[in-house]
């Protein structure tokens, strides 16, 4: 069976996430061929990147009108290229852009995309998380196909192997018309920098009582700008003046959800729980075993932060 | 504006996540339900939209009958009238079936706009606002964070990944799908329940829209996660907790 | 009677030109009293009606009128001084009934005390005797006013003033009389006097507060009784107290008492701590809306007259209306208010709709998922209710998911164990309701108290024991409108009950004890010197010999003034340790901060009102700070902390739940 890969692209180069959609991509190929697509209006270095990974083929989907993403000229050239190479699977990140612009392609093709899976089963079977991550369920396409599969980030491992022989590399140009594409978007910019959006954060590295003076705080400011995350604080912190309120986390101040929350001095007290709690992976980072801070997260580390927030902030630099 | 809301009802956070003895569903027995998160967020856009510029709210809802209770708090939050898909076989369609009956009970009402939360809570697909969309051929946006109504049609802000935004053009009408968080959600009333009560609630059966095609995804098997929800406490020095620390974040939480 | 006393006048005669100048001039006072009177009176009867108001039972409402007007009670006992100057010069206006009537009817010589006969003598001096008093007590209360300016009574109203010098000159025309003789012109004047300074102030009655003197008496007569009793709405179409058409005959009628003494406002931890609200310009503020726009008014009751923001800063500690005089129900008042913001949805405030969010999702008011509280249950073996168990443990909000709340549910349950007392915690259970109710939304507390009221009845719940005198409140008086509640108690009546079993036995002096050891420091653990009484008494280890611990009980609003109960925790107190006394304690104890769903809500303004009153706890020089509820324990927790830091080399204070020290000497077996 053939796959074709989509590889997403950010700053001109190829994303982590699409490596690791390519290692799902050769699983699910089982020793065959993945044919990988690089899409845009110039995608030269992308498929210079992309040729030596082990791809059977690169495929460059080249329009000027695929500039910039839109849903309408991603879907019609994606289209227009399954209809010429007529693969049996086509496996995709699952970034918001996928999220975008693969369910419609797939109800053009009478199929609905199987998002975010986890996991490739014998059949093959997909699986994907159901109930927030409380249940597992394994899916299966029928129909006529091609399938459509959209991989979670870091549910496969991105191999760094890169093959000796170099890929053949293609150009497909679909038609577009200007006509067709029905959204304008913007270049991209960043959340507003004044005020602190903590509720928008992806990372947060929190501090408490445990930090004892404000003069250690460049400590907990090298390990957020390791991980790119935003500073919060309980309370107290906030209470002397140490951190700005809008950085308070509690039941006084913001709620969060973010995907990463590091709890680093914090011991856990229910005003602050609350404002926290909803996190996707919370690590914390307290000298006292017993804290409540470690019955809602996931990984801890008991210690003296003095110590274990300077190796990890190394760790992190390393990793990255 | 006319503004259709589609909205789904989901079991409870705190319902008990029991496996039906077949593994292919959810044991509902004692579930308490509760209108999607997301679509409340999508409910409050829409209202705000219809308080900035005038105009209809409507709800649409697909499912059984306990559906109606989810509705009727939609009703109360200030929606004007509500579309009732019945039916109790939703859950053996596939997204691409369920879309179907949505956007026909969209096409006769003609909107401006059709607003539907980001994803659900129980099945999380994030994919039927996208679905309809294109089965009514209209343009579309996800992880919407704020509208505007302009001149020629809409300017929305989208969230990219890693804290970027993007703004969008896009003539009406067209459907989009609302990321949770945008907006402040507005609380249930006594007033508002009281008003909902004499909001027409238009039932339809799943029926009368057209027969379901045949799935083109089936759920074969539902069992629990390998890995239960506990804290793992990363034993060693400071040096080797850290280093550990990394690894499960990048492999196994996947949040690096 | 000595021949130096005054001799009592002879009856007067007068002249048909001054019969009919009395008329006339007393019809002009009639009139002018009713020119003011008449429309307070009307738009107090053409107020709505209060739901579900009845008579009955009428005893409480005679002896309430009976302790409270007749004899003054509360005046007296919450403010001694001022109080017994008012009540004086009140006895003096009842003793004077009489009086003033046969002084009127004189002009028409239809006068019926005669002052040489026996009654006429007799009622005669005894009016005297409470003139004397009443001319005491009006010029003590004049110089109060006036000089001493106590900050509560608001600007300096030179209306008072006069009424106190009226007050004043009929107590002294009246004395005056004793000395000149009836006959004659200073008589005559005297008479005349008189006359015109009562013909004077009956117009005056009901302008602003003096208003008090005609209607506090029904006001108390009327009241809802109870404390804080939160009526029901009535119909779909009552939301609360939105606009005028919503101000009932009680709260006008209460709106139209206020002395404006300021006893409300003097004990408000609110206004205490520099916020805006000052419960009794809630009240006046009720009163200038109804004076300018009656009550059939549209416009809103929060808007010009009284702010929002105030309505909401309210902790409902119950200060207010505990100590009102004139039977003012300042409670309902506040959440009536608040529910006309909420039910209507007026009122935006982020935290309040994360609150009401949470709880429309969720069970309880923490947003946490119920399988945290599943958790807690599990991990301590906690028995599930089934109807077979003695006693329900409630574990409320803060029992069942806040870390000290649960550290208190377990001392109970160490407790509740070693006594052999069987119990068992709900299945399910879901906020009581108590922060949506005193935040006035009444849709989702309906909710709540439905829904438990059911689980409840399902399990067959007889008994309920709880550790939070909020949910004790709301479980036995508030869900009351939803069904038939089971019997609820505090832990501090429970634990009260049963001291003698738990052998607190400490800090006496018995013979051969250390009373410290090593170093002056405790001796704590074991006294094995007293291993072999150890050995006599059951169950428990020697007890734990300390320096008499000192220890500060902070009463709690919901279990005191609310629940009348401040003898039991202090009991529990004093067996633990040597019992020290706030400055403001019992029915004044100063509020935590946390009630009226403060807790949830976002920032205070001002100072922190948990910290004004840990600072004054810490100030008693008690090492100990008992708390008997998890919300004073949760908001002190912080506060105590900051207190002691900024008090460098003093000893931390420590910060127990009387559940907590009554658990203390428990074999460590069952702990």
């Amino acid at each position: 069976m053939s796959i074709l890969l989509v590889l997403e692209e950010s700053g001109g180069k190829i994303k982590r996430t699409s490596w690791e959609a390519a290692a799902a991509a050769q699983k699910l190929a089982n020793g065959e061929g993945v044919t990988a697509v690089v899409i845009g209006a110039q995608t030269e270095a992308l498929a210079t990147e992309a040729a030596d990974r082990g791809f059977a083929a690169v495929i460059r989907l080249e329009h000027p009108l695929l500039a910039q993403y839109t849903a309408d000229g991603y879907v019609s050239a994606i289209h227009q290229l399954i209809d010429s190479a007529k693969p049996a699977y086509v496996v995709l990140p699952h970034t918001y852009q996928v999220r975008d612009y693969a369910p419609v392609l797939a109800t053009r093709m009478g199929q609905v995309l199987i998002g975010d899976v986890v996991a490739i089963g014998d059949g093959p079977t997909f699986t994907r998380q159901l109930m927030q991550g409380r249940l597992n369920g394994s899916f299966k396409p029928t129909g006529s196909g091609p399938y459509f599969v959209s991989v979670q980030a870091g549910a496969f491992r991105a191999d760094a192997a890169t093959s000796s022989a170099s890929a053949p590399v293609s150009t497909f140009t679909p038609t577009l018309e200007a006509s067709q594409i029905r959204t304008r978007p913007s270049e991209p910019f960043r959340g507003s920098a004044q005020t602190v959006d903590l509720g928008s954060a992806q990372m947060i590295v929190s501090v408490g009582r445990g930090i004892r003076e404000a003069e250690n705080l460049p400590l907990i400011e090298n390990l957020a700008a390791a991980l790119g995350a935003e500073i919060a604080a309980s309370r107290p912190i906030c209470d002397n003046g140490w951190l700005p309120m809008e950085r308070q986390v509690g039941s006084s101040g913001q709620s969060v959800a973010p995907k990463l929350y590091v709890a680093v001095g914090i011991s856990g007290a229910i005003q602050h729980l609350v404002g926290m709690k909803a996190s996707q992976c919370i690590v914390a980072i307290n000298k006292d075993r017993d804290a409540p801070i470690f019955e809602v997260a996931d990984y801890g580390i008991v210690g003296d932060l003095f110590e274990v927030v300077p190796a990890l902030t190394e760790a992190v630099k390393a990793a990255k | 504006m006319k503004i259709i809301v589609a909205i789904k009802q989901v079991p409870e956070r705190d319902a008990p996540v029991r496996i039906a003895a077949n593994h292919k569903s959810i044991d509902e027995a004692d579930h308490q339900w509760a209108m999607n998160e997301p679509d409340a967020y999508a409910l409050e856009e829409a209202l705000q939209l219809k308080e900035k510029n005038g105009g209809e709210v409507i709800v649409l809802s697909a499912g059984p009958e306990r559906v109606g209770s989810t509705i009727r708090e939609a009703l109360a939050k200030g929606a004007d009238r509500a579309i009732h898909v019945v039916s109790d076989d939703l859950a053996s369609r596939d997204a691409l079936g369920t879309a179907r009956l949505l956007a026909e009970a969209i096409k006769p009402e003609n909107p401006d706009l059709v607003l539907t939360g980001l994803q659900s809570e129980d099945l999380g697909l994030g994919q039927t606002g996208v679905i309809v969309a294109e089965l009514l051929g209209l343009p579309h946006s996800t992880l919407i964070v704020q509208v505007e109504k302009t001149d020629t049609g809409l300017k929305v802000k989208r969230e990219l990944e890693e804290g970027w935004f993007q703004h969008i053009e896009l003539p009406l009408p067209a459907v989009l799908t609302i990321q949770s968080g945008g907006n402040k959600l507005r609380y249930a009333t006594l007033m508002g329940i009281k008003r909902a009560k004499t909001k027409p609630v238009h039932a339809v059966a799943a029926a009368d829209l057209g027969s379901a095609a045949a799935p083109v995804l089936t759920l074969e098997h539902i069992a629990l996660p390998s890995k239960q929800k506990s804290t793992q406490i990363l034993p060693g020095s400071a040096k080797e907790a850290a280093a550990a620390l990394v690894e499960k974040l990048k492999f196994e939480a996947r949040v690096l | 009677m000595c021949a130096s006393l005054p001799t009592l006048a002879e009856p007067q005669h007068f002249s048909l030109i001054e019969r009919v100048l009395f008329l006339a001039l007393a019809a002009a006072s009639a009139w002018a009293f009713w020119r003011r009177f008449g429309p307070i009176f009307n738009k107090i009867l053409h107020s709505k009606k209060d739901p579900g108001f009845s008579l009955a039972p009428i005893g409480r409402r005679v002896r309430d009128f009976v302790w409270e007007v007749v004899l003054q009670a509360k005046v007296i006992s919450q403010r001694p001084l001022a109080g017994i100057a008012h009540a004086l010069v009140f006895w003096a206006f009842c003793a004077f009934a009489l009086v003033t009537l046969n002084h009127c009817a004189q002009a028409l010589s239809l006068d019926f005390l005669a002052p040489q006969g026996r009654f006429g003598r007799f009622y005669f001096w005894f009016a005297a005797v409470f003139a004397l008093a009443c001319s005491a007590g009006i010029l003590g209360l004049f110089i109060r006013r006036f000089f001493v300016r106590p900050k509560w009574l608001g600007q300096i109203s030179p209306e008072s003033g006069f009424i106190a010098m009226l007050i004043f000159a009929l107590m002294a025309t009246y004395l005056a009389a004793f000395y000149v003789a009836g006959t004659g012109w200073p008589g005559h004047a005297l008479w005349w006097a008189h006359t015109l300074v009562l013909l004077v102030f009956l117009p005056l009655i009901p302008h602003t507060k003096h208003l008090h003197l005609l209607l506090s008496p029904f006001t108390v007569f009327f009241s809802r009784g109870g404390f804080s009793k939160i009526p029901p709405l009535a119909g779909d179409e009552d939301f609360g107290l939105v606009t005028g058409r919503d101000l009932t005959q009680i709260v006008s009628l209460q709106a139209y008492s206020c002395v404006e003494c300021g006893r409300c406002t003097e004990h408000c931890p609110a206004n205490n701590t520099g916020k805006e609200l000052n419960p009794k310009e809630i009240v006046l503020g009720l009163r200038a809306y109804l004076n300018d726009l009656g009550p059939q008014s549209e416009e809103p009751l929060l808007g010009k007259y009284n702010s929002q923001q105030a309505a909401f800063e309210c902790t409902t500690c119950g200060a207010c209306e505990f100590q009102c005089p004139v039977g003012i129900e300042h409670l309902p008042i506040l959440v009536g208010l608040r529910r006309g913001a909420v039910n209507t949805g007026e009122w935006e405030d982020s935290h309040g709709a994360k609150l009401f969010l949470a709880l429309e999702r969720g069970s309880n008011a923490l947003g946490l998922p119920a399988a945290e509280r599943d958790k807690f249950i599990e991990k301590n073996a906690l028995p599930i209710y089934d109807g077979s168990q003695e006693y329900c443990l409630w574990l409320g909000c803060m029992g069942a998911y806040d870390p000290r709340g649960r550290e208190i549910v377990l001392s109970l349950v160490a407790i509740m164990r070693h006594l052999g007392i069987t119990f068992g915690v709900p299945r399910k259970e879901k906020c009581t309701g108590d922060p949506v109710r005193r935040l006035g939304n009444d849709l989702l507390f309906q909710q709540l108290a439905e829904s438990n009221l059911e689980s409840l009845a399902q399990a067959r719940t007889k008994k309920i024991l709880s550790i939070c005198p909020h949910c004790v409140r709301t479980i036995q008086e508030d869900w009351k409108e939803f069904g038939a509640p089971p019997e609820v108690e505090h832990h501090s009546e429970f634990l009260a009950r049963h001291l003698p079993e738990l052998n607190l036995v400490s800090g006496l002096d018995l013979p051969h004890q250390a009373k410290s050891g090593p170093g002056g420091s405790f001796v704590s653990g074991h006294d094995f010197s007293r291993a072999e009484n150890a050995q006599t008494m059951t169950g428990a280890l020697a007890p734990e010999v300390t320096n008499k611990e000192r220890i500060v009980f902070h009463d709690p609003c919901y279990l005191g003034r609310y629940r009348n109960v401040y003898d039991q925790p202090r009991a529990v107190v004093a067996s633990a340790g040597e019992l020290v006394e706030a400055p403001r304690h019992r029915e004044r104890s100063f509020c935590c901060g946390a009630g009226g769903g403060l807790a949830f809500l976002g920032e205070e303004g001002g100072e922190r009102v948990s910290h004004v009153r840990a600072a004054e706890l810490v100030a008693t020089g008690a090492t100990t700070v008992a708390a008997a509820c998890p919300f004073c324990n949760t908001m002190f927790r912080d506060a105590l902390t900051q207190v002691s830091e900024s008090r460098p080399g003093a000893p931390t204070v420590q910060l127990v739940d009387i559940a907590q020290l009554a658990a203390r000497n428990l074999p460590h077996e069952t702990n």
